[in-house]
């Protein structure tokens, strides 16, 4: 026996020294690096990865919009977080009375990363390469006709009046390529495009970074542009990884990175007491309930006064505090960030006596509704299960007893998108920070069918919705405003939340400035 | 030869099928899947979608299209990424063979090397422990052990990396066999090859828990068997020395069931490491199939599903074949 012990730890021994050594061995030795070859500062960002391509035109989701932002410039952008107001980004803008035509005058000096001269070529040929490749984000200048009218200067042109237009072009989506370079590389403004390839090899465009390598799966690294002629970015080099939250957590709390994007609120609680710094604000997203307004789906949840239960019976706040720290509840659809949106206070409150005698005048009888949403995704960290779960709960208290749904979004988008879910738990993400994007939520649009909602089933909400698109200038607020106020009253729509956008860096980082629109500006980390 | 050539043939034609018919049987709409909320509302880019992936034919027509792209080593394109998959399989798996090989070595040598000292040393203490020991290794989820090490071993001790192949500052080393270790080594970058082999030391050591679990316990009861065999009663009579007994009788009968679940097991460490994958941020094949599983990109799901399938019936002809060189009879027979 005692001899058996001793080859215990001997063996022991022997598997710790290896360990040691070899962590003696890798810990002395460094790695060839860009860091080495490029010099420099460099920094860490790590973000959940739903990256699909570096063409600018091309890429329509939360990580290719960090990507393309840091890798080219937009003709408006909006100052930091602020995406009240556009402001001039590569040509000031100008814009009719009765909102159709939009005049961009390019300003001079802007040049690529091969030094050459950003033109107005450049800015028609990307805003036509993006309508013409019919790409997921083709639909943002839909209707809109784009020409060069001058030396410096092209016009965008609405056949309805298109006040959001400014709101829209600063989407990284219509970023400015070089087009000589993208013509090269099989680029055109059609569907015969074949520029993706080259574009996910190296960056074509005016931004503060250039593309040094790009892992869709994996890591995208970013250089200095040295042709950039904005304020030159603190960080020469950028490692964007994909790492799932947890990783994240612990690897910006122990400065192996130095900014975490997709935490979620269970994570940035337990960093109370870490020395990192936490940026918790609210997202783009909205939260809602469907309730479907089609009798052939559900008798019951078709029924208005079943409807107002449901509205009365929900405990808002306490949904909203299941998503931590910098979460809010938005008014209506609109959320809070934007032009338009109301106050909570003008939202459905709950009142569980009024919820009762709604339900009772209903009709119904103690029948299990269906409530379907995607259980293998989270908005901003934040799971929709323990969403619907809370809204199960807190409809039980009321008397509405609610089966939960749950499966892989790649399945439920079906049943969402075709309108046959009896009650939905989804998020609508903006296409661009402006009132007008929320119309979908309309009798007869796109949302609003995915309730069961047709075109004619609820005039008054249509007539507002309308009077809203056509709104300008101080009016449209007020209008939204109003529309929110009926969609309200008699929708099939019960907005819930918003959860935060929670941004965590390390304290070598000063500041970090986050958006709506591309989640956060590589080139404003300081 | 030609039998088991012809038999390899007909197990790949069947997987095709498989995973053609599986893939297309799940009640989702890859489109809807692949476009965004607007996009997938236009009835122009749909059509246009459905044409470029050849949704638009009758599924008979899909399967010998893709069948036909197949025989040509065209595994399609992503329709995520709009990325040959075949590329991407290229970049994924080399990672995870990386991984599931330093996990197999490791295994192998500890696990094989426990149940032996506990066969040999049956009813003893030490049997007790390494079966213990064994059964704790199979018993831990994996997801939940690696954030612990990772947790223990990065965060608190700090003596092994934190996630991915290589330090973020790293440049990888040129392409040869997408495997950073050797890559490295043919290209003489010895730093970025140390610092290749100290990231690989968590996962793989995460992935081998099990595998170590599970081999000791093979091992163990393989070697009992053979201990009762006359052969090794009669070399030990004969007055052998007892490392020969050990090593050129024992061992050497106890390896064809041995080898049977080292070939399983190298199986479902390359197709299942999909969980260590994500904590560690290896981008490997596991995670790979787990994104195309979940966005529905049916091109990726039945790359990924080929080269599993093709791995396994490669495994098991190795297999076969080591049985013939450990024992000459089954060769024969």
């Amino acid at each position: 026996m005692k001899h058996s012990m001793k080859r215990v730890f001997a063996a022991t021994g022997l598997v710790a020294a290896a360990a040691l050594v070899l962590s003696g061995c890798a810990g002395g030795a460094k790695p060839d690096t860009g860091e080495a070859a490029g010099g420099g500062k460099s920094i860490v960002v790590d973000a959940s990865f739903d990256l699909k391509t570096a063409d600018p035109g091309r890429q329509y989701e939360t990580t290719g919009s960090i990507v393309a932002k840091a890798l080219y410039e937009t003709l408006l952008t909006f100052n930091g977080e602020d995406v009240t107001e556009p402001v001039d980004g590569l040509a000031s803008y100008e814009m009719n009375e009765d909102n159709t035509v939009l005049t961009l005058t390019m300003k001079p000096g802007a040049k690529f990363s091969d030094g050459s001269d950003v033109t107005v070529d450049d800015a028609v040929f990307s805003l036509t390469r993006v309508q013409g490749i019919l790409g997921n984000p083709s639909f943002l200048l839909e209707g809109v006709k784009v020409e060069k009218t001058g030396d410096d200067t092209l016009t965008l042109t609405s056949e309805t009046p298109n006040p959001a237009l400014p709101f829209i072009l600063p989407n990284p989506a219509l970023s400015v390529v070089n087009q000589e370079v993208v013509e090269a590389n099989g680029g055109s403004a059609d569907e015969s495009d074949d520029a993706e390839a080259f574009l996910n090899g190296q960056s074509a465009g005016s931004g503060p970074y250039m593309l040094e390598s790009f892992d869709a799966a994996a890591q995208v690294v970013f250089k200095a542009n040295p042709e950039y002629t904005g304020d030159k970015p603190a960080y020469d080099r950028v490692v964007l990884r994909n790492v799932e939250g947890p990783t994240q957590k612990l690897n910006v709390e122990k400065g192996e990175s130095q900014v975490a994007l997709d935490l979620n609120p269970d994570q940035v609680a337990e960093l109370a007491s870490a020395d990192v710094k936490v940026v918790s604000n609210p997202s783009r997203y909205m939260i809602f309930l469907l309730l479907n307004q089609n009798p052939e789906i559900s008798e019951i949840t078709s029924n208005p006064d079943f409807l107002q239960a449901v509205k009365l019976g929900l405990d808002y706040d306490k949904i909203v505090s299941l998503a931590g720290e910098g979460s809010v509840r938005p008014g209506g659809p609109i959320p809070s960030l934007f032009v338009g949106a109301i106050d909570a206070k003008q939202g459905n409150q709950r009142d569980v006596d009024a919820a009762k005698a709604a339900l009772k005048k209903s009709g119904y009888a103690g029948e299990k509704v269906t409530l379907n949403f995607p259980n293998d995704i989270t908005v901003q960290g934040l799971s929709l299960q323990n969403v619907a779960e809370a809204v199960q709960a807190q409809l039980s208290e009321v008397g509405i007893e609610v089966a939960l749904a749950p499966a892989p979004v790649a399945t439920e988008l079906d049943a969402y998108r075709n309108g046959t879910e009896t009650i939905g738990l989804w998020y609508w993400g903006p296409d661009f920070p402006d009132a007008s994007n929320y119309t979908v939520f309309s009798p007869g649009e796109l949302v609003g069918l995915r309730s069961g909602w047709a075109a004619d089933a609820n005039p008054k909400v249509t007539e507002l919705s309308n009077a809203a698109k056509a709104a300008t200038g101080e009016d449209r607020a007020p209008a939204y405003e109003a529309w929110q106020d009926e969609l309200n009253a008699s929708g099939p729509f019960v907005p819930l939340l918003q959860p935060a956008q929670n941004v965590v860096t390390s304290p070598s980082i000063e500041s970090i400035t986050t958006n709506p629109v591309w989640t956060v500006d590589l080139a404003l980390i300081k | 030869m030609a039998v088991r050539l012809g038999l390899t043939v007909l197990l790949m034609f069947g997987v095709t099928i498989v995973t053609f018919v599986l893939t297309n049987l799940v009640p989702a709409d890859p489109v809807q899947a692949a476009l965004g909320e607007q996009a997938a509302a236009n009835p122009e880019i749909v059509a246009k979608f459905r044409a470029e992936n050849g949704l638009d034919q009758p599924l008979v027509v899909q399967y010998f299209t893709y069948l036909g792209n197949v025989l040509q080593g065209n595994l399609g394109v992503s329709t995520q990424t709009r990325m040959p998959v075949a590329d991407e399989l290229a970049a994924a798996f080399p990672a995870t063979i990386e991984l599931a090989l330093s996990a197999i070595v490791f295994s192998a040598i500890i696990g094989i090397g426990l149940g032996l000292w506990a066969a040999l040393k049956r009813r003893t203490f030490v049997d007790q422990i390494i079966r213990v020991v064994s059964l704790i290794g199979l018993s831990w989820p994996t997801f939940w052990l690696a954030l612990v090490v990772y947790y223990v071993f990065f965060f608190v001790l700090g003596i092994f990396p934190g996630s991915g192949r290589l330090d973020p500052t790293a440049i990888a080393p040129p392409h040869v066999t997408g495997l950073y270790t050797i890559d490295s080594i043919v290209a003489g970058q010895w730093g970025t090859f140390w610092d290749a082999l100290y990231h690989l030391v968590l996962p793989a050591s995460v992935l081998a828990l099990y595998t170590i679990g599970l081999l000791t316990r093979f091992a163990r009861s393989a070697v009992l068997e053979v201990l009762d065999m006359d052969y090794v009663k009669a070399a030990t009579a004969k007055g052998l020395p007892r490392r020969t007994v050990v090593f050129g009788y024992v061992l050497r009968g106890a390896m064809v069931p041995i080898i049977t679940v080292l070939g399983l097991a190298f199986g479902s460490l390359l197709s299942g490491t999909v969980l260590v994958e994500k904590v560690y941020s290896w981008h490997g094949l596991g995670e790979y199939s787990f994104s195309a599983a979940t966005k529905l990109d049916l091109p990726a799901i039945m790359g990924v599903g080929l080269v599993v399938g093709i791995v396994y019936i490669g495994l098991n002809f190795l297999v076969d074949v080591l049985y013939g060189v450990i024992d000459p009879r089954v060769r024969v027979s």
